[in-house]
């Protein structure tokens, strides 16, 4: 399963970030590593982006990317 | 005092500056929206733009101050997570740390945020330059609960650490005192190496060991080349080319590789987390306040899936609304002034030292009349630039870029784009200058691209004379139709030059939420003032400029009779035909739209000039001097209560002025004669669309440095106008509507 898959609330743990490239690098440079626990926070009235709690932060990213990087559920 | 300086203090200037006493560089690095740009305001007394979300700055700034009889040298860089070489902001933070080696670093870092900061904290201190540790935001962490050791902090990092406020000026003086002993003594300063691991210093230890040979050793700081070297860093290889200088990269990664199973810089960026990690975990104490933050109640509703946007929504529209109706008063008031009294004592002025007839008509029509138009412009733009403003300080942008990035994202743009968009329908100056919000570009052209479809105010007035002409029975609906067909070619056009000229990858949206903030007042009034100045500067002398080369090709050769005959009477000939196939293919409508390059709203006072005969010097009872201040102040009066009562009254338009001259009316009258109804919409939607007016031209040369991206939106515009206008016209005499 993958981040744009959480629903509001629900939270996971990185397993693997799919993206190649500048996408892979800026998403580590701003905290999105394997292991790190991500949780969804809200989803854009137009449904796309996503908003999610990582490292204490708020991260807003685009569904699009937030599908390379995928999760196990955490209860 | 302070001065703001360019990038040039190079060649004798700066062995000037070391013969006197050696100015202390430094050079401010650190995460976006950390506080970087506001630290050196309150410090330097700067007046660097800053605002609650990230991507501020975008380019390097520097200022020079003094302090402790040290003259210091600060210089504002983009706000970066890392110090990869992928965004125009990474870059050029990276350039200048590297290649112009500051004497000092001050990172600042967001305590509230503290491990993703560090991990940037790590990468500045592998340049091995002396460095100061900001610990920024601190008031805020401490509401948090957080409280954080800086002395354990100093001892891990072997660099001074001292908390600051910049918002209330809490610290900067530890802070300069620290800067100025490090500068002075800066081997005792340096950062320690933080050990990232055996597999990792082992391969960095060879590659250092081989850099240290070569020259390259001077030129970068060997630690960080051979890390940069092992991650594959395009920049750097593509500098230094390291197979030619004799290093053996692969060979040093090899075993990192193999024993990792993962790429090298993903191990890398691991091993920096984990020095912030353990970083964070010794030094940060976090207690639990239980209470839900502020900004997590204001976000519940702004960002509710249902209420999200319509508040989005309600909010422009009550800024777009409140900027209109405070500043229309103060406009009005400007364009009567310089229209009235102000007119009359230049006249009276140029009288007594008896000037030419022409050099009164110069002075007034032309010099007069183009200042009066770029004043009218003032209010606007202030009462524009102060809501900007206050969006920008209280982070709402980057909600407002949330919510709207679906929507914009389908026409190729970024959510972001949304805001100058909005703006464009009030005036397309700030439209064009709020563009600087994004940081991307590409999306940063394609924007002010297509900002000039939105119907600015200044296209209202001519709207009005045709549609009163014509279609008085549903002026409402006409002028609707009007704005929309700005939008919807808008989004045409988009998805056009997305498939074209912005071919290739959508840029990614990735983006820091700040917390809310409360700006304070003074800031604000300081950044709007910042922001409109530059307006009335530039603007002014472009417009003037303009304005008097009107003037002349309208009354030149000297004392044309008939303006038929002026130069630009005879220009309009020439382009007339042009015009023929769209319905309007008279002298008289060319040279009104020509004379609307300086603001479109000039189109109605030049067919004025042209189509209706000067009325008789009709010789207004000659108001004394006195008289005159009195009207021009208690006018004034008038416009600041009309301004106060409309803040509260912020409905229906009340730019359909239903004061209307005798020259309009006379106007309507000959237009009815020369226009069909449906030449009158050809016409008003070519006035619509055609080019942007000169202040915008200036606006998209000022933000982007080169007169493309205007030659751009001038040729496609003009396209657009022509081919729309046919479309109209022909189209609808094949349907037999108002032909
Ligand atoms: N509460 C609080 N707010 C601060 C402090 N310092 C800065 N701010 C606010 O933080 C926001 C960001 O400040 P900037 O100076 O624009 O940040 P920057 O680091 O220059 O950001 P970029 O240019 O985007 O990299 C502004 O809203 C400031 O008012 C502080 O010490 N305390
Ligand atoms: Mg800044």
């Amino acid at each position: 399963m993958n981040l744009s898959m959480l629903k509001c609330g629900e939270k996971g743990k990185i397993t693997k970030i799919g993206a190649i490239g500048p996408l892979k690098r800026r998403l580590m440079d701003m905290g999105v590593l394997v292991g790190e626990e991500v949780k969804m926070e809200k989803v854009a009235p137009l449904g796309d982006p996503i908003e999610v709690i990582i490292k204490n932060y708020k991260l807003s990213l685009r569904k699009k990317e937030a599908e390379e990087i995928q999760l196990e559920a955490i209860k | 005092m302070s001065t703001m300086t360019e990038e040039r203090l190079q060649g004798s200037s700066r062995a000037a500056l070391r013969a006197e006493k050696k100015a202390i560089t430094v050079g401010v690095a650190g995460n976006p929206n950390s506080g970087k740009s506001t630290i050196i305001n309150a410090i330097a007394g700067t007046r660097l733009h800053v605002g609650n979300w990230p991507g501020v700055t975008v380019e390097k700034k520097s200022a020079i101050f003094e302090y402790g009889g040290r003259k210091i040298r600060i210089v504002d860089l983009p706000g970066t997570y890392s110090l990869s070489p992928y965004t125009q902001e990474e870059i050029i933070a990276r350039d200048y740390l590297i290649h112009e080696k500051p004497d000092v670093i001050l990172n600042v870092v967001d305590a509230t945020n503290l491990e993703r900061n560090l991990y940037l904290t790590v990468q500045v201190m592998e340049l091995g330059i002396p460095t100061v540790v900001a610990l920024n935001i601190y008031d805020e962490a401490e509401k948090r609960g957080h409280t954080i050791n800086r002395r354990v902090m100093e001892d891990m990092l072997g660099v001074k650490v001292i908390p600051t406020v910049a918002t209330k000026k809490i610290g900067l003086d530890d802070l300069l005192k620290s800067l100025l002993e490090v500068a002075e003594n800066p081997s005792a300063h340096c950062p320690k190496h933080l050990n990232y691991g055996d597999d990792i210093e082992s391969a960095a230890k060879m590659l250092e060991t081989q850099i240290g040979l070569t020259p390259l050793a001077e030129k970068y700081p060997p630690r960080w080349l051979a890390f940069k070297l092992m991650e594959g860093d395009s920049q750097v290889s593509g500098e230094i080319k390291p197979d030619d200088s004799g290093l053996s990269v692969s060979k040093a990664v090899g075993h990192l590789k193999t024993a990792h199973d993962s790429d090298i810089e993903s191990i890398m960026a691991d091993a920096r987390y984990a020095q912030a990690f353990g970083l964070t975990r010794e030094v940060l104490q976090k207690t639990e306040s239980g209470n839900i933050e502020l900004t997590e109640r204001i976000d519940r509703i702004v960002l509710n899936r249902v209420l999200g946007i319509p508040i989005f929504l309600a909010a422009m529209w009550f800024v777009f609304k409140l900027t209109f109706d405070v500043s229309k008063p103060f406009a009005d008031w400007m364009s009567a002034m310089t229209a009235g009294p102000f007119k009359g004592w230049a006249e009276a002025i140029l009288g007594l030292i008896r000037a030419p007839g022409w050099t009164v008509s110069l002075v007034t029509d032309g010099v007069m009349a183009g200042v009066g138009s770029v004043l009218v412009f003032v209010p606007v733009i202030f009462a524009m630039m102060f809501f900007i403003t206050f969006l920008e300080g209280s982070g709402y942008m980057a909600r407002a870029a949330f919510v709207m990035d679906r929507a914009m994202h389908t026409i190729g743009l970024h959510g972001k784009s949304f805001i100058p968009m909005l703006l464009g329908f009030g005036c397309n100056v700030p439209a064009i200058y709020a563009t600087r919000t994004l940081e991307n570009p590409k999306d940063k052209a394609l924007t002010a691209l297509l900002v000039p479809l939105m119907s600015c105010g200044a296209r209202l007035p001519v709207y009005v004379v045709f549609i009163g002409a014509f279609f008085s029975a549903h002026a409402g609906t006409v002028l609707w139709s009007l704005y929309v067909m700005g939008i919807v070619l808008a989004i045409i056009v988009g998805i056009c030059f997305k498939k074209t000229l912005f071919k290739g990858e959508a840029p990614m949206f990735i983006m820091e939420l700040p917390p809310y903030r409360r700006p304070s007042f003074k800031s604000l009034m300081i950044h709007t003032w910042e922001k409109g100045k530059h307006f009335l500067i530039k603007a002014g002398t472009y417009i003037l400029a303009v304005s008097i080369l009107i003037w002349f090709l309208l009354n030149l050769p000297w004392g044309v009779e008939n303006k038929k005959d002026s130069y630009l009477g005879k220009v309009g000939q020439i382009i007339a035909p042009v015009l023929e196939p769209i319905g309007f293919g008279n002298w008289e409508a060319a040279s009104s739209l020509i004379s609307g390059v300086i603001a479109k709203e000039i189109v109605v006072g030049t067919m004025g000039e042209i189509y209706v005969a000067k009325p008789e010097d009709e010789k207004k009872n000659p108001s004394t001097f006195s008289e005159d201040l009195k009207e021009v102040g208690t006018s004034f009066v008038h416009a600041a209560e009309d301004s106060a009562a409309n803040v509260f009254s912020t409905v229906g338009i009340s730019s359909l002025s239903s004061k209307e001259d005798e020259k309009r009316a006379g106007l309507k009258a000959v237009i009815q004669k020369t226009y069909t109804p449906l030449s009158a919409y050809a016409f008003v939607a070519f006035v619509l669309l055609y080019m942007p007016c000169v202040v915008v031209a200036i606006a998209m040369r000022q933000e982007f440095g080169t007169w493309k991206w205007f030659g751009i939106a001038f040729v496609y515009q003009m396209t657009l106008a022509w081919g729309v206008a046919f479309l109209i016209y022909h189209g609808g005499k094949l349907l037999g509507i108002g032909g």
